[in-house]
């Protein structure tokens, strides 16, 4: 469907037949062509040879690597009928084909290569001629619609809300016959801020401080009117405390790392990962933290370059012989990646979808991403020994089309500028060097429908664990679409007029009802919404693997916080876990070994979500691993010099790790496993005959005390790996 | 100690038997005494993403065991006889003169080793592989393979991915994706090697964009030691005892969690994972323990490292594990077979001797336990060698013709499929390329390979990507 436009395009400016030519052609061209040719040269190829299709005459005529095939009306000019002759090749290569075949080849050409008019099938050759009508387009599909501010639903439960978002999320449950669950407990809220904002726990002591302030029954809360509510208030300094604290760009930078697929094979890669910490920290505005990164070098030479190790760190594809296809496809791959990093990245876009063919869903056509790839075509790495890795210009060239994606087989030349759905039918071209200054100022735009809401949705996507459009970086027609549109747009917008302050959105999110709302389970919601799509609780979320490795170093007060620097291959080391050695391939460090398993994501490309996944591998390291075994000691270690008796250090236990005093069942089953005794009357200890052969006892050396067995328990808990 | 095998029916399912019966009556009964076990709490660990899960239709074979040649062996001086090769040695006729990696201009070079016909079906074999030649009859040959390019690195991921570049999951990750394992106690998918890993190491069984639970646990079976198999498998400081005991605690503190903050599925299969990982501390090192076969099965596998790896081979399958691959490697090399550059004659003979006892001695085997069936054998390099000769004694990479076999009871046996021109040089008969090959593979397995996809960034990714032609005229 998408080609009946082209194809009267296309065909338009062809040549009348004759009945009789084309009747010629059907009966003896093209099923000789189709016995002999097509194995190789149609769209029914496995591999099409040679660049050479013959199953379409624009096909025909354009010929293949080597240049046109057939010259119409003059066979002894043309290739085709000297390779059918074994003359410059061989072809077919099957063996030479009759005389009267090779008579009917040359009779082809003779009368000018006739051919009935029809529709060839998907090419890019001939896709590059397809129209689209912009303005129409961006009018059709939300994200392409400019952003404006929506006026505030109105409300049934009027007390409930608590700022604007909370009109958004309240309409839509209300509309749907939903209630918002109760506010979150304070200690599982103050818990829930902390690790939102900067990764770790809140100590015991501020945690008590914290509930000190609160008002002791969070269920009368929603009765209280908005300007007396004291917990706000409390909410309010916490969140600036912590916003101020540099634990904060520790953690959100490393959200942006995910987008930014950051590794540390590099030397030097770890200085633009500070310079993302401390562009947080100092909450840069957005617009100019994305400008900053892919063309600080252009904007301020001496501060900016570091930030453009985004795509100067960027994996670099290679080739391991001196295959020109091998080679080829490498430097493709490259850049393919740099096109996928800033198109999925900052716009939500999948540009590389249109590498080989026009964007099957989207309007990206594959002249836009050579307009763009074209921008990175001019740029280059700067020479490592200036202690940073950053994109320095290297020509102001614009770049072919490279046909079905293979830059070994160039086509029409793509004018370096941005993409025409974001920018109109013709948008002015770049001109001053490679065009990554223009490109970047093109995509920090206030008027790029994408960029604002893109980061507001990874933004809410950390604070709620699910985004408000479920797939973070496609905003396209494969995307899904937004729960809450409006909501998305009053974001954006706020993001925008806020001067880009990612600080100021996260003081609204959690000033929300809505972020304030426990995850506690309703049959009622849950049957109505099970996938909480209108967010009627909040959602609980397991820990990525940074925070859960920092709280273990944290509740034995063994972390050490101090920024930057190079990073580690010790998984043993005390540093936060930002700090960790990754390399591209997952595949060289301990240190990627351990953050793997704890679904660390590959850095080969743009993370939009981390997964999270339950496998047993997992608790092989809860059970066995040298860093957990060193945690439950240094707990044991620190509860023997907190409290004389088991009982009184169970529960100081309780208040280090879970910031709550034990229940009675949980005292009595502590103490009976610290004593030895049967945790159940069912109990049906292993049997020695069960264990395997050979199975080597524990080195006595070695044995673990009941306290550090119990510890490493309670540091295992699922209570402590979960945020709710 | 050595055990009577078992009626090849009933072994398999004795097996999982055994792997899964460990310690699981402990905790199991723990819980349900203690009323903790959430009704439909038994089928959590079904809804586990390893969990066996229904093909898309009857498949031909269950398990794979891939026997994987790096470095790209030779076609013409193993299983793809030329003896016109001889008639023309020096010479270079139109169809062998093709561009190849490193630009060679010779002319033919013969095989140095001798080929001899074996079998009822006469198929004629070097020299170099005696025991896998007297298995013809069971061998199904494709001599018309080809790929895209002829270098090392893409050639390798091309054949265990599917793609030139590292970021495809690999073709094991994808069967472990569709298909799932059937003892969750053992991972569903195996790479092995000794010492050198094949080129692009861990993208040759990673998952990539894949959830991590579907990535190949890698094994250097050089040493055996349980910790060297899966980290972390044991403990130094404490008894597996004691490992008890902090289990059922913590499966007792996890539901009281869950008890006062409302059902979670999550949460629930949570506390399953934590009991099998607790049972694969006891099912690994078993599984991984060839001293438990009997002195004939050990005698004939023969004492290579690869024989040892075609043997751990056969005990995972035997054991549920979707798919095992096996890449061969002597002296540490990451693309063995590509000592063909400047020594066919010994290089390539070196490499055969070091595998041909153990390949030949798991397709006994198989048969002989009753997992032919259900198993299937894969042979082959990333590409193979021209039929001109490099310098004096060696040969250049051949992308445009080499040859990969396939044995079990899914491919017809004793068959051959598909030619290469006279001298051996380009695939020309019935050409299979590797997507073709990934999609017959999968086919086999019962998978569409246009149905079994994935959505990421945006997309929904395949194995064969757009490609892929099932060979549907080597299926049994």
């Amino acid at each position: 469907m998408i080609f009946v436009g082209l194809a009267s395009i296309a065909w338009s400016a062809e040549a009348n037949f004759s009945t009789d030519h084309i009747e010629f052609f059907e009966a003896k061209v093209r099923p000789l062509l189709s016995t002999h040719c097509y194995e190789c040269h149609s769209s029914r190829a496995k591999t099409v040879e040679g660049g050479l299709r013959l199953d379409a005459r624009p096909l025909v005529l354009a010929g293949g690597d080597s240049g046109a095939v057939v010259v119409p009306g003059k066979p002894n000019e043309s290739l085709l009928i000297k390779a059918v002759h074994y003359q410059a090749v061989e072809m077919p290569p099957s063996g030479k084909l009759p005389d009267d075949e090779l008579a009917v080849l040359e009779q082809w050409i003779q009368l000018g290569v006739p051919w009935p008019a029809e529709t060839p099938a998907t090419t890019t050759e001939a896709s590059n001629s397809k129209s689209y009508d912009w303005d129409k387009l961006r009018n059709e599909h939300w994200a392409y619609r400019p952003v404006q501010r929506p006026a505030l639903p109105q409300v049934r439960e009027v007390h409930w809300p608590q700022n604007a978002i909370d009109r958004f999320i309240l309409a839509r449950l209300e509309a749907a016959g939903l209630k918002p669950s109760p506010p979150a407990e304070p200690r599982i809220l103050a818990r829930r801020i902390y690790y939102d904002l900067t990764g770790l726990p809140p100590s015991s002591e501020h945690l008590e401080e914290f509930l000190q302030h609160s008002i002791p029954n969070p269920q009368s809360a929603i009765r209280i009117p908005q300007s007396g509510y004291p917990r706000q208030r409390v909410i309010s300094n916490v969140v600036s405390r912590l916003l101020a604290s540099p634990r904060y760009g520790q953690r959100w930078g490393r959200h942006w790392l995910d987008v930014a697929r950051y590794a540390d094979d590099l030397p030097h890669a770890w200085r633009y990962r500070d310079w993302v910490v401390d562009a947080l920290n100092t909450d840069l505005p957005y617009d100019q933290f994305v400008r900053l990164q892919i063309a600080g070098d252009l904007i301020a030479a001496d501060t900016g370059s570091i930030a453009t190790g985004l795509f100067a760190l960027g994996p670099k594809y290679n080739s391991d012989g001196n295959d020109p296809d091998g080679i080829a496809k490498a430097k493709g791959e490259t850049l393919d990646d740099r096109m996928d990093t800033i198109s999925r990245g900052l716009l939500a876009l999948t540009v590389s979808c249109a590498r080989c063919h026009d964007h099957k869903f989207d309007p990206i056509p594959t002249l836009d991403y050579y307009s763009l790839a074209g921008v990175f075509n001019n740029t280059e790495n700067t020479d490592p020994e200036t202690g940073l890795h950053a994109l320095k210009d290297s020509g102001s060239a614009d770049m072919p089309v490279a046909l079905r994606g293979n830059l070994r087989k160039p086509g029409p030349v793509a004018p370096r500028r941005f993409l025409r759905i974001l920018s109109g039918a013709d948008p002015p071209s770049f001109t001053q060097g490679s065009g990554r200054r223009e490109l970047a100022d093109a995509i920090a735009s206030p008027h790029n429908p994408l960029t604002a809401r893109v980061i507001v949705n990874r933004v809410w996507q950390h604070h709620f664990g699910k985004a408000l459009v479920r797939t973070p970086s496609n905003f396209g027609a494969l995307g899904e679409l937004p729960t809450h549109p409006l909501l998305l747009d009053w974001l954006a917008a706020e993001l925008v007029e806020s001067g880009w302050s990612l600080k100021h959105l996260h003081r609204i999110i959690i000033g929300s009802a809505a972020y304030q709302m426990s995850s506690h389970r309703d049959e009622k919601s849950f049957q109505a919404d099970g996938d909480n799509r209108l967010v009627w609780r909040m959602n609980l979320r397991r820990l990525d693997a940074e925070s859960w490795r920092d709280t273990l170093l944290s509740v034995t007060v063994d972390l050490d916080e101090h920024l930057g620097g190079q990073p580690t291959e010790d998984i043993l080391s005390r540093r936060r876990s930002l700090y960790l050695k990754v390399s591209r391939n997952g595949d060289k460090f301990a240190t990627d070994e351990f953050l793997r398993l704890f679904d660390f994501p590959l850095m080969r490309a743009t993370v939009a979500k981390r997964p999270s996944s339950i496998v047993p591998q997992q608790y092989l390291f809860l059970m066995n691993s040298r860093f957990m075994t060193d945690r439950a000691q240094r707990l044991a270690q620190r509860l023997e010099a907190l409290a004389d008796n088991d009982q009184d250090r169970i529960h100081q236990a309780y208040r280090l790790l879970y910031g709550r005093q034990p229940s009675p069942e949980e005292q009595e089953i502590g103490l009976a496993f610290l004593e030895g005794k049967s945790l159940s009357s069912n109990q049906q200890p292993l049997d020695s005959n069960q264990l395997p052969q050979d199975y080597a006892q524990p080195d006595a050396e070695r044995k673990m005390t009941p306290w550090q067995q119990y510890t490493q328990v309670l540091l295992s808990a699922n209570e402590l790996m979960y945020v709710r | 100690m050595h055990r009577d095998p078992l009626p090849p029916l009933n072994r398999r399912h004795m097996l999982h038997r055994i792997g899964a019966g460990f310690g699981t009556l402990g905790l199991a009964g723990v819980m349900h005494e203690a009323g903790l076990l959430a009704p439909g709490a038994a089928q959590a660990a079904t809804t586990s993403p390893l969990a066996a899960k229904e093909p898309h239709f009857a498949p031909k074979a269950k398990y794979i065991i891939q026997l994987f040649m790096p470095g790209g062996p030779s076609q013409v001086d193993t299983f793809d006889h030329k003896p016109e090769i001889k008639k023309y040695a020096g010479q270079r006729p139109k169809l062998v003169d093709r561009k190849t990696l490193r630009n060679t201009k010779n002319g033919l070079m013969p095989s140095p080793f001798g080929f001899k016909q074996y079998g009822q079906c006469g198929k004629w074999v070097s020299d170099i592989f005696p025991r896998v030649g007297a298995r013809v009859d069971n061998l199904c040959f494709i001599h018309s393979m080809h790929t895209d390019i002829p270098e090392h690195a893409g050639a390798i991921l091309m054949m265990n991915l599917g793609h030139l570049q590292p970021n495809r999951p690999s073709m094991g990750a994808w069967l472990t994706y569709g298909l799932g394992s059937e003892n969750e106690n053992l991972p569903g998918f195996v790479a092995m090697s000794p010492r050198g890993q094949p080129r692009g190491r861990l993208a040759n069984w990673g998952n990539s964009f894949l959830p991590g639970v579907y990535a190949g646990t890698y094994v250097n079976i050089e040493k055996m030691k349980p910790d060297a198999i899966l980290r972390d498998l044991q403990n130094g400081s404490l008894s597996l005892q004691q490992q008890q005991r902090q289990i059922q605690l913590l499966g007792r503190l996890n539901r009281l969690d869950l008890q006062r903050h409302g059902q979670d599925d999550k949460l629930e299969s949570s506390i399953q994972t934590m009991e099998m990982a607790y049972r694969m501390q006891m099912s690994v090192p078993e599984a991984f323990d060839v001293s438990r076969e009997t002195k004939a099965t050990l005698d004939l596998y023969g004492n290579s490292e690869y024989a040892k790896g075609c043997l751990l081979a056969r005990r995972l399958i035997e054991r549920g594990v979707r798919m095992v691959q096996l890449s061969h490697s002597i002296d540490s090399e990451d693309i063995a077979w590509d000592t063909g550059h400047d020594d066919i004659a010994g290089g390539h003979a070196k490499l055969a001797r070091a595998c041909d006892q153990g390949i030949a001695a798991l397709l006994i085997d198989l048969r002989q336990r009753g997992l032919w069936d259900e198993t299937l054998v894969i042979w082959g390099g990333e590409f193979g060698r021209a039929p001109t000769s490099e310098g004096a004694k060696g040969r250049d990479h051949d992308h445009y013709g080499f040859t990969v076999w396939m044995a079990g009871g899914a491919v017809k046996p004793g068959f051959t499929y598909g030619a290469t021109d006279r001298f051996g040089c380009t695939a020309v008969e019935n050409r299979v390329h590797v997507h073709d090959l990934h999609a017959t593979i999968l086919h086999l397995m019962g998978l569409d390979h246009t149905q079994l996809t994935y959505r990421y960034s945006g997309r929904d990714f395949r194995l064969t990507d757009v490609h892929g032609e099932v060979v549907k005229d080597i299926i049994a």
